[in-house]
């Protein structure tokens, strides 16, 4: 019915403040319990994108996060490494269809070096999707160098460049008898490796033959060029990551690692250990959405008493129409829609206000914390939510629409 | 009741519940077709009461009204509202203008509850146009965006256009002149007459000012009724 657009639009430009106030405080409550919800998932996926290589996390015996942490996201320290012999052995194991080592420790300006073989850039994937090159290829030559995206982005750097590499993740030790070349760059993947500095196993072993526990020792002198890194072979890794020929024999696989008798070492499931680590983070964003969803009902809830106690307000107005031959039907249907337009303006304006968070905040969780969240306009989620909030809305504005059925006219003339 | 009544009261009785104090009693009450009618009474006699009765805005305990020859107790809520808005006009004390609303759209208003009777909005737009030139009101007043800087003549207008706009059976005001000077108050008379009479319309008004008793038709006492 057209006068009840009409009326209702006259009547919300009468009472501009309140509505404004309304929708303001509708708006922002649902931007920020929409918002929340949205980094929570895009968060989650994330975080278990990185996890999807491989079936096993191979480690040192320690906590299962803790290994998961410093293969997958490079976050930590390890306590212990793999000696190469085992990890040569387990890599003959006929269930093995790969296994990539990892070595951690090297820094290049606060980025990790990771230390690891071209498989990596074959096998490793993140998004359904293996990794690819934005420029150059994979090390092939003794001093090569792989760079992530952000790295390349954030130090300027191109191919060929050359750049020394840090003892340890403090800048004060560096390397500087062995340059490296840059030989590729990655595309961007959205995961930690867009941080990290890649250099073959042979040349971290070889840049570590004058230190000892740390330390450069004095007058020994082990040039690049000098080494034959070909000869090299690492004694010790980090970790490595596996995957087996089949997926039925991850659990049997596992119990076998974590049964080696030649040293203490560990399996994880990547996917089930960060579901641990998420069930502890999810405390956290559980009583975040939680609170916002309190104020989404608290702005609901102030919007159906702005209502009610407008209705006091409007008797006059009320009573007229009514008089003039709107039935109460009419004009519950009157207070309905007008609930129904200021929480409609609200989710319109909320679906802006999130696009334009996403726009500022993508880049800065990205870039500051290595979170990438997904650029998704409106989720399935959301348009559920939203669909509920004003259904919500609509039958909270009936408590008023009530109110109007059972008073008289009389009262309002 | 004969066709040329327009309202016929009989054996009414009205009490609110929760002041039995306060009483409406008519034993026998008409209003012919096109007449002019004045309801006198004190402050609390029941003379806004009776014209509720009779709009259908409040049900009697018991009694009959037919308006139109419609019997108002035998319609439902629904029905009421939709009879209300097909026949009956009304003019408050206060005229009870929209602000928010532009003085036509105020004119308008009861149209809409009618489904402009079957006929479409240009129509009554037409009309109220026409209606406002014959009580000198100008198009770009009617049609200004909205109807809260009115001087209180404007208002008057409005509320007898809104009145009758919907063509109406019968119109009742509720002491509109009460808060008129003399001036005021012969001016609106005279308007309302005049549109009375062009319209062919009945009028109930009532007042507690004596002095009006003779440019009606009739007039009587509300105590008297009884």
């Amino acid at each position: 019915m057209k006068i009840l657009f009409t009326l209702a639009f006259n009547s919300f430009l009468s009472r501009k403040v309140s509505v404004i106030l309304t929708i303001i405080c509708l708006t922002l409550s649902l931007t920020l319990f929409t918002y929340i919800d949205n980094f929570r998932g895009s968060a989650k996926k994330s975080f278990f994108n990185n996890a999807q290589t491989g079936d096993l996390i191979l480690g040192a015996k320690s906590g299962e996060i803790e290994t998961l942490l410093y293969v997958i996201f490079q976050i930590g320290t390890p306590t212990n490494n793999i000696s190469w012999k085992s990890l040569t052995e387990i890599s003959k194991h006929s269930d093995v269809k790969w296994i990539i080592p990892i070595s951690l420790g090297d820094s290049h300006k606060q980025y990790r070096v990771l230390g690891t073989t071209s498989k990596y850039f074959e096998n490793i994937k993140y998004k359904n999707k293996s990794l690819e090159f934005l420029k150059g290829k994979s090390f092939n030559k003794n001093f090569d160098v792989v760079i992530g995206f952000d790295v390349a982005k954030k130090l300027n750097y191109n191919l060929n460049d050359k750049i020394i590499i840090a003892h340890g993740i403090s800048s004060n030790s560096l390397h500087t008898d062995f340059p490296f070349k840059i030989s590729g760059i990655l595309k961007k993947t959205g995961t930690p490796q867009d941080k990290l500095i890649f250099v073959s196993l042979e040349a971290l072993e070889a840049i570590h033959k004058d230190w000892k526990a740390g330390v450069n020792i004095p007058g020994i002198k082990a040039r690049a060029k000098n080494i034959e890194i070909e000869n090299l072979s690492p004694k010790e890794v980090t970790g490595a990551i596996i995957k087996l020929n089949s997926k039925m024999k991850i659990f049997k696989f596992q119990r076998e690692i974590n049964n080696y008798k030649p040293e203490p070492l560990q399996a994880i499931i990547p996917g089930l250990t960060l579901s641990k680590l998420w069930q502890i983070i999810s405390f956290v964003e559980n009583i975040l959405l939680i609170i916002s969803l309190m104020v989404v009902i608290a702005s609901l809830i102030g919007m159906s008493a702005i209502l009610y106690s407008n209705l006091h307000l409007r008797k006059n107005e009320i009573s007229l129409l009514r008089v003039v031959g709107a039935s109460p039907k009419v004009i519950c249907q009157l207070l309905v829609f007008e609930s129904f337009m200021i929480s409609f303006i609200s989710i319109c304006l909320s679906i802006l206000f999130i696009q334009i968070l996403n726009i500022m905040l993508i880049p800065f969780f990205d870039n500051e914390y290595g979170i990438y969240l997904d650029y998704n306009f409106l989720s399935m989620d959301n348009i559920l939510f939203f669909s509920l909030f004003l259904l919500t809305s609509i039958l909270l504005s009936l408590f008023p629409g009530y109110k109007v059925f059972k008073s008289s006219i009389v009262e309002g003339i | 009741m004969k066709l040329n009544n327009i309202l016929e009261i009989n054996n009414l009785k009205f009490f609110w519940a929760i002041n039995e104090d306060f009483k409406i009693k008519i034993n026998n009450f008409k209003i012919k077709k096109n007449e002019k009618v004045l309801l006198l009474g004190k402050s609390g006699s029941g003379k806004s009461t009776l014209l509720n009765l009779i709009s259908g805005i409040i049900k009697p305990v018991s009694g009959s009204i037919k308006v139109e020859s419609k019997e108002l107790n035998l319609l439902s809520s629904s029905q009421l509202d939709n009879f209300r808005a097909e026949n009956i006009g009304v003019i408050f004390q206060q005229f009870n203008l929209l602000n928010f609303t532009s003085p036509i759209d105020n004119i308008l208003l009861p149209c809409h509850f009618t489904n402009f009777k079957n006929k479409n909005y240009k129509f009554f737009k037409e009309r109220a146009l026409s209606l406002g030139e014959k009580l000198n009101l100008d198009q770009k007043l009617l049609t200004k965006k909205n109807s809260n800087k009115l001087s209180v003549g404007q208002q008057q207008r409005i509320s007898i256009l809104r009145a009758v706009i919907n063509m109406p059976k019968i119109i009742l005001a509720d002491e509109p002149t009460s808060a008129l000077d003399q001036s005021n108050q012969d001016l609106f008379l005279e308007m309302l007459f005049g549109i009375c009479h062009d319209e062919k319309v009945s009028l109930i008004m009532v007042s507690h000012d004596e002095r009006l008793k003779s440019k009606f038709d009739k007039s009587y006492y509300i105590e008297s009724l009884s």
